[in-house]
């Protein structure tokens, strides 16, 4: 009898993971058969292997688009905001966490935090006029945003962490004579690199896949496009040729989907910590 | 010990604090203060000059339809994405902790979606509910599936509500994840000598275990839903008809294109003391649950 019910729930939950994992790889096969077929194949069969190892939208991809420049400046924007964040948050919050007691930094943080209730929707209007007025519409001054917009939620994680190490090793540095520069950089630094390596991955994941900052401060100058822009744009340009499209989708899927080849484990490990202390 | 005022340890902490505060105050509180200060005021945008109008624009929000009809769609969806996500990622995250080999294997393909830009995967779907849906609606003759869902009134909400799901569902199933490490396993071997059902299992050990998880899952998920515009934005751009335009996506409208640059950030306003009403009343409630 008991036997029985945990076979049901067994099947129960194979049956589950399958319609999921249907569900999750179908639209990836579709485009990556039919980015391989010209548009009159996939008209006629649309689930069909591809006939032939057509590489012809591939071709055509490369040779008329700016796909390299559009792939650069996702990872330039995504390295330099990342940079940036690594700097600044951890320094920022050590330095908070390490002055609770007074009143300047305890505000600083409290006005941080009070950043994680705002929506995006209140800033980015003013934002946007605000860097036109500025000349800031160009990836350095999306690199500013990214920095800027990071700072509640870096905080938030970094501080009550720093706070939770115990101040003895710190004393022990400082003992030796270093200074508190030293102590952060030689010290402070190897005890914070889990949240490190969270919020790298966190905020690499953001900014690159990031699509409504882009498009209100890039959209207007082709060259300064990121890939998410380019996915958005061609739409526009190519909705007759499908199969070209899912060919420019799977393409600028490819960087991405390298690096979760890779890095997979430490990406939803340190994804799920951000979340979870959230 | 008295330090001196100038020490080298407090110019060290100002030096890591002061610039970076500078750069939120100026790309982020600088910002939200004009946005407030805009939303009094008659500017459309684009003009050189414009008066400051006191409260009029909020006054004409509240005889305004096309706002109030964003504002109640974008709860309602928010509600729907909630039921959905927690509830298939919760189904999705008990099924993956029972399986005995390939968990890590599973665990990375479900959480695929999460990896790739949601403008992608909507202008991925948008193709598919074009061409594919409807091509197997046909073959098992469901009538609502043989047009675009995208293209019916009645039925866009729920494409936008579905491509959505597909992508939001791998983070909060992963949390659940982890959640359920933390049930610890002797009550489950105890639970079981004592005869009690999977079921019941599920509802007097898992669950408890759970809750905090839960809450963690449905915070973020209504607010992604309520602040949701990418997912719109290139699937439908509002339509048809004004089904699917939410409120992140008409001030969107109304800011850049439709030069009622006031009024959209008056909009903005409102939608802003909604999310900070809502995120007190979590604070409060999670606090009390804690204690």
């Amino acid at each position: 009898m008991k036997i029985k019910e945990a076979l049901v729930w067994r099947i129960l939950m194979y049956l589950v993971l399958f319609c999921g994992v249907v569900l999750v790889t179908a639209p990836m096969v579709v485009v990556v058969i039919n980015s391989m077929k010209t548009t009159q194949e996939a008209g006629q069969n649309f689930f069909a292997l591809p006939s032939s190892f057509y590489l012809g939208n591939f071709k055509e991809l490369f040779e008329k688009n700016n796909y390299w420049v559009y792939v650069r400046n996702s990872a330039l924007i995504t390295l330099i905001s990342v940079a940036l964040v690594v700097i600044f948050v951890p320094a920022l919050s050590y330095s908070i966490a390490r002055n609770y007691e007074r009143r300047f930094y305890k505000s600083v943080y409290v006005i941080l935090l009070l950043g994680l209730f705002v929506p995006f929707q209140i800033i980015m209007l003013p934002l946007v006029k605000q860097m036109t007025r500025l000349n800031l519409l160009n990836h350095t001054g999306l690199i500013l945003i990214y920095l800027a917009f990071s700072l509640s939620k870096g905080a938030f994680l970094f501080v009550s962490y720093i706070r939770a190490l115990p101040s003895e090793i710190e004393e022990a540095a400082r003992i030796d004579g270093c200074s508190t520069f030293q102590t952060y950089v030689q010290v402070v630094i190897y005890l914070i690199k889990p949240m490190i390596a969270t919020i790298v991955i966190m905020d690499a994941l953001w900014f690159w896949n990031d699509f409504m900052m882009p498009l209100m401060m890039l959209n207007k100058t082709s060259s300064y496009w990121t890939l998410p822009l380019f996915q958005y744009n061609f739409k526009a340009e190519y909705s007759f040729n499908y199969t070209m499209a899912f060919t420019a989708y799977l393409v600028s899927m490819i960087p991405i989907i390298v690096v979760y080849a890779f890095l997979q484990k430490y990406i939803i490990r340190g994804l799920t910590a951000g979340a979870v202390k959230s | 010990m008295k330090k001196k005022f100038w020490s080298r340890d407090r110019m060290t902490h100002l030096l890591f604090t002061v610039p970076a505060f500078l750069a939120y105050a100026g790309f982020f509180i600088w910002p939200v203060i004009m946005g407030m200060y805009y939303s009094l005021t008659d500017w459309n945008g684009t003009k050189p000059t414009y008066e400051f109008i006191g409260i009029r624009n909020y006054v004409s929000l509240t005889k305004n339809p096309r706002f109030f009809h964003s504002l109640t769609l974008s709860l309602k969806y928010a509600l729907m994405l909630v039921v959905v996500v927690v509830g298939v990622a919760l189904i999705l995250a008990l099924s993956l902790n029972a399986l005995k080999r390939f968990k890590t294997f599973a665990k990375s393909i479900f959480f695929f979606p999460a990896m790739i830009s949601s403008v992608a995967i909507a202008l991925i779907w948008d193709q598919l509910f074009y061409r594919m849906v409807p091509e197997i609606g046909k073959a098992l003759h469901i009538g609502i599936l043989s047009q675009s869902v995208l293209a019916d009134p009645k039925t866009a909400l729920f494409g936008v509500l579905f491509v959505h799901a597909w992508q939001a569902v791998a983070m909060p199933a992963v949390i659940f994840l982890a959640g359920l490490q933390s049930v610890p396993e002797e009550l489950y071997e105890s639970a079981m000598m004592d005869g009690a059902t999977s079921f019941k299992r599920f509802c007097y050990i898992t669950l408890p275990y759970l809750i905090p998880t839960i809450t963690v899952n449905t915070v973020l998920t209504l607010k992604s839903g309520i602040t949701t515009f990418d997912y719109v934005y290139a699937l439908t751009g509002g339509g048809p008809m004004r089904s699917t335009e939410f409120i992140g996506l008409l001030i969107y409208n109304e800011g850049f294109q439709d030069v009622r640059f006031a009024l959209a950030n008056a909009e903005a306003v409102v939608l802003f003391v909604i999310i900070a009403v809502f995120s007190f009343l979590q604070m409060k409630v999670s606090n009390r649950a804690s204690v």
